[in-house]
């Protein structure tokens, strides 16, 4: 029988009653990796050697009844922008091709407490900045489901690799849809937490008021389980939160908003009738779906695309071949930093941190990043009233189903519109989760994405697997590895 | 139509060494994405507030006191070049 689709909380129970061993199913996993992994390329490094012993240590545990936790003995994938002490982390560019952390980001010490096995560092978008895994100076991520197709991104390889069974579970790290849309894309779920609920010590930094880590699965409860062992406050980032108590949205007799704006001109037909599957579901359940309008947020394109680069461009200022990082050698400090920036950063990275610059150079800082800031305090306020009149929002993750490999590679406002429908949850900070509900008519996945207030995660993860036990997608990607 | 982007001294303040071929991309995305912004640099918001923290938090602030982190040896280890515990540049002037 195979493991790796269980939920973890089953797969503990297995271990508990000593019907399974964390061993076999890390062989499991590898196996499952050894035969895909030549098709998908959704990890850039395993850690196999190391983690023969971990899984027979965790054996030992299970067998004197020692064992750390539901996770203990689970393989994770880790996105290669977090780091783990003595490793790579490479964030998918040249400019960090041989560099090896010294230090163990925060979420990653509160996993390794609890007995994860780390499966290795998966692929992504060159510094997380992309859609589709495209932007990896190592080589694209195939989607499981079509290989021929992208697997979403930034976080590609974490989806693409819990969608073709080669980890349990995965990390990612989410700016602008980084979790949810390649979650959309590889059939499985993806949780972005509240903004400062999980911290981001150890990841490298990308768009710092935006970014947010948490968990790709292949359910909301392993979702759930993962999120609160990485959750909690960390004093080594600065804009962790402590816990507070808000108003939590209700379980039962819910109202839902469906954003008016996000089901409209640019999303597919697919999209849309799967937003108006799940509604009927929902109303099935006792729940009120109304519409709502949320007009700021079809700006969300334009007020991310000068925020997030705005931040990029002060967060790389510090890849200048001084402390880590490739050199290209040059006379003088500055003619060093130059060449060192110019190889080892990609195409997509050198137009983020040149649109960054140009918009918080003298001149034109008020008329486009003040102004985005501006835009982004309403579009707080329009999500603030409109969670006074509902409980949950609902939109569709992705406005389509996967794309094909160079169909949006040449058409740059294209690709960043992929990320129509989840930036909105980035700059208001508020959590959303995207759970698959069905298949297009191409037969690919398609997923919801559910919101609620900022500070109400669990709850939400409560919400959302209540939803996925009446969706009850079981799909499985087409792929089954080499010699299968 | 905004006006045209300085690609050459955008690229300086970036301090990136770019092609002639990569500034004509560059350029010509650019002003694309840059007009793309049309709309939102056009709308009227004297008097909103700046959101920098989504949630409008002020930042922690870490206590001032002393603690273990890494050694010498690991904040040199990934150093392109280091020599007697200090990372060594070009020339910072011409």
């Amino acid at each position: 029988m195979d493991h790796y689709k269980l939920p973890i909380s089953d797969i503990n129970k297995l271990f508990k009653d000593k019907k399974l061993k964390p061993s076999e199913l890390y062989t499991e996993v590898f196996e499952r990796t050894a035969s895909t992994e030549s098709i998908i390329h959704g990890h850039l490094s395993l850690f196999q050697e190391e983690n023969i012993k971990k899984a027979t240590d965790a054996d030992e545990r299970f067998l004197k009844g020692d064992e750390l936790g539901v996770l203990d003995g689970i393989p994770v994938a880790i996105k290669d922008n977090i780091n783990i002490s003595g490793y790579a982390t490479t964030c998918s560019s040249q400019m960090l091709s041989n560099y090896i952390s010294p230090y163990d980001a925060t979420v990653i010490s509160k996993l390794k407490e609890e007995g994860v096995i780390f499966t290795g560092k998966t692929n992504l978008d060159e510094f997380a900045m992309g859609s589709s895994t495209e932007n990896s100076a190592f080589g694209p991520t195939k989607n499981p489901w079509d290989p021929s197709r992208v697997p979403g991104g930034s976080s590609g390889g974490s989806a693409a690799v819990v969608s073709a069974g080669s980890a349990i579970a995965s990390l990612g790290s989410d700016t602008g849809g980084s979790i949810r849309q390649p979650a959309s894309f590889c059939g499985v779920v993806g949780f972005k937490p509240t903004y400062g609920t999980v911290s981001r010590y150890g990841l490298v930094a990308f768009a710092s008021s935006l970014d947010q880590i948490g968990p790709i699965t292949n359910n909301v409860s392993d979702a759930k389980i993962l999120y609160n062992s990485i959750r909690g406050y960390d004093p080594f980032d600065a804009t962790s939160l402590k816990d507070v108590n808000v108003k939590q949205p209700k379980l039962e007799k819910a109202k839902i908003g469906i954003i008016k704006e996000l089901m409209e001109d640019g999303i597919s037909e697919d999209a849309k009738s799967e937003v108006h599957k799940v509604s009927k579901l929902l109303e099935s359940q006792g729940h009120e779906v109304i519409e709502v309008s949320l007009p700021l947020t079809k700006m969300s394109i334009s007020i991310y695309y000068l925020i997030a680069p705005a931040e990029c461009s002060a967060n790389l200022s510090r890849f200048d071949g001084v402390r880590y990082g490739n050199r290209v050698n040059g006379n003088t400090s500055y003619e060093m930093m130059e060449a060192t920036r110019a190889e080892g950063f990609g195409p997509e990275v050198k137009k983020r941190i040149l649109l960054g610059t140009y918009a918080l150079s003298a001149g034109y800082y008020d008329a486009f990043y003040g102004q985005a800031l501006k835009a982004r305090s309403m579009m707080k306020k329009e999500f603030t009233e409109t969670f006074e009149q509902v409980d949950y929002l609902i939109s569709p993750t992705t406005p389509s189903d996967p794309f094909k490999f160079g169909e949006k590679s040449d058409n740059q406002l294209e690709m960043y519109m992929s990320d129509l429908c989840t930036i909105p949850a980035n700059l208001v900070g508020m959590p959303a989760i995207s759970i698959p509900t069905g298949l297009s008519s191409s037969g690919l996945p398609l997923s919801v994405q559910i919101m609620s207030p900022s500070n109400t995660d669990n709850t939400l993860l409560d919400f959302a697997q209540n939803l996925e036990s009446e969706v009850s997608f079981d799909a499985l990607p087409q792929i089954q590895g080499d010699g299968e | 139509m905004t006006e045209k982007i300085n690609i050459k001294n955008v690229a300086k303040l970036a301090a990136l060494k770019l092609t002639s071929e990569e500034e004509q991309k560059l350029e010509k995305d650019l002003s694309m994405i840059i007009d793309h912004f049309a709309a939102l640099s056009e709308m009227d918001l004297p008097d909103e507030k700046i959101t920098i923290h989504p949630l409008g938090m002020s930042l922690n602030l870490a206590e001032d006191e002393a603690f273990k982190f890494f050694t010498h040896d690991e904040a040199l280890s990934n150093a392109p070049e280091a020599i007697d515990g200090q990372f060594v540049v070009p020339p910072a002037l011409d």
